[in-house]
């Protein structure tokens, strides 16, 4: 990593995080739930002052949800991966809209395809699905092909085997 | 099919020829469209333009995948568009599903919402199987074939039906617009 990164690291020690290099200028860090907002205020002091992104990976086998959040800094190019998480059946966090306004649409996008609440953020109406009436589509037991199948009809295909042995055979061209 | 009168026949065959197509692209098939208008493949040659809006325009081009957001506006679209009015369903994922064949928000076939004329296998389909289209698509006018105009105002219910079913309502909510 890079050194300039290397200070920030430094400064994070207090919130006893797992740090995990995975680039000469990628950082993930891995905090408990109720650090997470003390450690992206202490990155945004530091530079790292751009919310790249902000999503959800969802650990069906922990019964866990993984928040990520992608800071990056425009001073070095270098990028802090903040990442925490939370419990599955009742996934609830805290906003961040106050450090960056724009989390007000990310949080919209994550409650409405993981079904995490953002406490703080009283927006969450939908943003991309519209009349969405099924369990969150991007949890991992959500069966799309199911859904698919239920609501959006299928074309039927009749297999014709006399044709294709003919194209088999090379008879026809296919 | 009903016989068409000769006047249907001459006129059917100046509609050919002069085929305006919307210019509103839904899915990836967008990318092909620029070197078929532009100077390589030139489909102005055979009469076929792009047009801005709804109401002049002749054919609709549905270019590629279609969500279920997107069916709402092209339904729309379609329901615009003054009679005759020809569509062409582009790619495989239009004909199936293609490789969005299993998505929870994407449709599988599209002839089962809008009528159309001709499709276009293939993913993606060339410039040259795009002119081929149209041609045959001018040919299916002449001929009178193109019908789905008619097949959407006798089977609307049918239609409409296949849409609410999918799409649960065909309004559109818009939070910018409302």
């Amino acid at each position: 990593m890079m050194s300039s990164m290397n200070d920030v690291v430094k400064s994070l020690e207090g919130f006893n995080p797992f740090i995990e290099e995975i680039d000469e200028r990628e950082v993930k860090v891995t905090v408990s739930p109720d650090r997470v907002i003390a450690v992206l205020e202490t990155l945004k002091a530091n530079g790292y002052s751009h919310l790249s992104l902000m999503t959800c990976v969802d650990w069906i086998d922990d019964n866990q949800l993984e928040l990520v959040y992608i800071l990056f800094s425009w001073k070095d190019g270098g990028k802090f991966i903040v990442s925490t998480r939370i419990d599955r059946n009742n996934p609830k966090f805290f906003t961040v809209k106050e450090l960056w306004p724009v989390a007000r649409f990310y949080e919209r996008e994550l409650h409405e395809f993981f079904g995490v609440e953002f406490e703080g953020n009283d927006d969450m109406r939908p943003l991309f699905l519209e009349l969405w009436d099924e369990k969150p589509p991007l949890r991992k037991d959500f069966d799309p092909r199911d859904y698919s199948r239920k609501k959006f009809p299928d074309r039927k295909y009749e297999k014709d085997v006399i044709k294709e042995a003919k194209i088999f055979r090379g008879e026809i061209n296919g | 099919m009903k016989e068409r009168t000769i006047w249907e026949q001459i006129a059917d065959s100046f509609r050919s020829r002069s085929i305006w197509m919307l210019h509103y692209c839904t899915g990836c098939g967008a990318m092909e469209l620029p070197p078929t208008m532009t100077s390589r493949f030139d489909m102005e040659r055979f009469g076929v333009a792009p047009m801005a809006t709804p109401r002049q325009a002749d054919i609709l081009l549905i270019t590629g995948y279609l969500n279920t957001k997107t069916l709402r506006r092209v339904i729309y679209t379609y329901e615009q568009m003054a009679d005759p009015k020809y569509v062409i369903g582009f790619g495989s994922c239009t004909i199936n599903g293609g490789i969005y064949f299993d998505s929870y928000s994407t449709i599988n076939r599209l002839d089962y919402y809008v009528p159309v004329d001709v499709y276009i296998a293939g993913c993606m389909p060339r410039p040259e199987a795009i002119l081929e289209a149209f041609n045959y698509l001018m040919e299916k006018i002449r001929k009178g074939e193109a019908d789905g105009w008619k097949r959407y105002r006798e089977n609307y219910e049918w239609y409409k039906q296949n849409q609410i079913r999918s799409l649960g309502e065909v309004y559109v909510h818009d939070e910018f617009h409302e």
